[in-house]
């Protein structure tokens, strides 16, 4: 056992560290976290557009009217979740090269918007809001990493405009960045061009036909769901954070599926996704933090005897209404634990399946597309996400009982290993 | 005034340690200041701290932080993940110490 330990964390570590230290995933992640809290915004405002039984209250005009008002809420936020994701790219990896971050936002929004198409059905003068959400993700990411690079290297070569001399220096400083964005923007308009020669059209279409369809298809499936959430499970078992790792990677996917979702449930039309960034956070990390381990809680104080059992209860219980777990991975522990492998493993694929049918046959609404913080509570979260359903809080109550149902037999093992140690006579 | 920096992926679990370690330092009677960011916040924030204590779960870092410690000559090390789990604010606090003593 100690060998395949230490194999993999002479493996998994350097994974790990790899995908962390990556320049492009982690301005990826930080460019997420920019938008986060306009996305989060504007999913509140979804919520409360769509209170339950609202539109029996107030009658049907006075709801369209409640409706109509608070619309733009989310459909500046969250619909253009693109746009600020885009921004945060930029930024973030021009910041960690030393440059002017700001410039470095500017420029990736500009390429993007240059690459954007900017007429809808034949009106010229506007750009469909359509391909600035989930549509452009791929192309915006794309977009940002290149312009951020394309900036940084004109920067580097150091071409300016030479000023005479008696110009202030300030005023021939303000010149410095006017090379290097507009050549950047540059090649961005000859790729526009190039694309308007080939049947894709625009560089848009071609993105999200030959990557983003097929790699979303390929995220909403649940067979590659599964393996993202035991490869999490299996970076946390070896004590390192599974989500950071793995989202960076699968992130883009569960947005622009999430993103999918939200159009269709604000058009009034039926989801086309189950697989989602909600269905990850809400149904499976959402359940007191990766790998439900809420569950674990409630069963310490249902079956826990041991002393350190129950005081790790006591102080895994709180954060772990709130989806913080690390008392209870690193305390119980579940960390190298044998014991505690199986359960840990098993438990999230089995309500991966389980949430999955649930929304697939209908029995349960998909996730609506709103952006649930993942420190929401249990029954909340799960409310909110498929877009105010009950039925979304009564599942989450069901995963729970079958994770704690799993979990029973193992931690009554490690439990009466703690007990027979307390509890053994002093020689 | 010993001022100690937690990291870990959003600040959450190590800023239920930072108010153990801050129970212990004031029983102790030793003026710090202990606080906990996002890994994101790390590189910046460290410019104010002393030393820099990262969760076990984001170890993988450690190299990455390192670098930047060295140009502001602090030190950085991981928390030991059983008092990680414990929640164990002295052995934490004890740790933060001797790196800042080392």
């Amino acid at each position: 056992m100690n060998k395949v330990m230490e194999f993999l964390e002479r493996w998994l570590l350097p994974v790990a560290e790899k995908l962390n230290n990556n320049r492009y995933l982690t301005a990826l992640r930080d460019g997420f976290m920019v938008a986060l809290p306009v996305i989060i915004f504007g999913s509140i405002f979804v919520v409360i557009a769509n209170f339950p039984f609202l539109d029996r209250l107030l009658g049907e005009e006075a709801y369209a009217a409640y409706q109509n008002a608070l619309g733009p809420a989310s459909a500046a936020t969250l619909s253009l979740m693109g746009l600020f994701v885009i921004v945060g790219i930029g930024y973030k990896l021009t910041e960690h090269y030393g440059g002017q971050a700001i410039y470095g936002g500017v420029v990736a929004i500009a390429s993007f918007l240059i690459l954007t198409p900017q007429t809808v059905e034949k009106v010229t003068g506007a750009i469909p809001t359509s391909s600035l959400g989930a549509q452009g993700l791929f192309l915006g990411i794309f977009t940002a990493i290149i312009s951020a690079e394309l900036y940084r290297f004109f920067i580097n070569k150091n071409w300016v405009i030479k000023m005479p001399a008696g110009v202030p220096e300030a005023v021939s400083r303000s010149f410095s960045s006017l090379i290097p964005i507009g050549l950047t923007l540059t090649v961005f308009l000859l790729v526009r061009i190039l694309f308007s020669y080939t049947p894709y059209e625009t560089v848009q279409n071609f993105i999200y036909t030959v990557i983003q369809q097929p790699l979303t298809k390929l995220g909403s499936g649940l067979g590659a769901t599964i393996v993202a959430v035991i490869l999490i499970q299996i970076f946390w078992f070896f004590g390192l954070h599974g989500q950071i790792i793995v989202n960076t990677v699968f992130d883009p996917i569960w947005y622009a599926l999430n993103d999918e979702n939200f159009q269709a449930f604000q058009a009034g039309r039926e989801l086309p996704n189950v697989i989602t960034k909600q269905f990850i956070d809400t149904f499976l990390v959402g359940m007191g933090g990766s790998g439900m381990t809420l569950a674990v809680v409630i069963l310490i104080f249902l079956i826990g005897r041991s002393r350190q059992v129950k005081e790790l209860g006591k102080l895994g219980g709180p954060p772990g209404i709130f989806n913080v777990n690390e008392p209870i991975t690193f305390g119980l522990p579940i960390i190298l634990n044998p014991l505690a492998l199986i359960p840990w493993i098993l438990a999230p694929v089995v309500v991966t399946v389980i949430t999955y049918f649930a929304m697939a046959s209908g029995l349960v609404p998909k996730p609506a597309g709103i952006i649930v913080p993942w420190t929401t509570p249990i029954g909340i979260s799960g409310f909110l996400a498929t877009g105010n359903a009950w039925q979304g809080a009564v599942l989450q109550i069901f995963n729970l009982l079958v994770v704690m149902a799993i979990w029973w037999p193992f931690l009554k093992i490690i439990d009466k290993s703690y007990y027979e140690k307390e509890n053994k006579p002093s020689e | 005034m010993k001022r100690i920096l937690l990291a870990c992926s959003s600040g959450m679990s190590t800023s239920l340690l930072v108010s153990k370690m801050r129970e212990v330092a004031e029983q102790k009677g030793i003026e710090a200041e202990i606080w906990a960011v996002g890994n994101e916040k790390a590189e910046k924030e460290m410019e104010k701290a002393d030393v820099l204590l990262i969760g076990p779960q984001m170890r993988f870092l450690k190299k990455k932080l390192e670098k930047k410690a060295e140009e502001i000559g602090i030190k950085v090390d991981v928390i030991d993940p059983v008092a990680y789990g414990r929640m164990d604010g002295e052995k934490v606090f004890h740790q933060a110490l001797e790196l800042i003593n080392k």
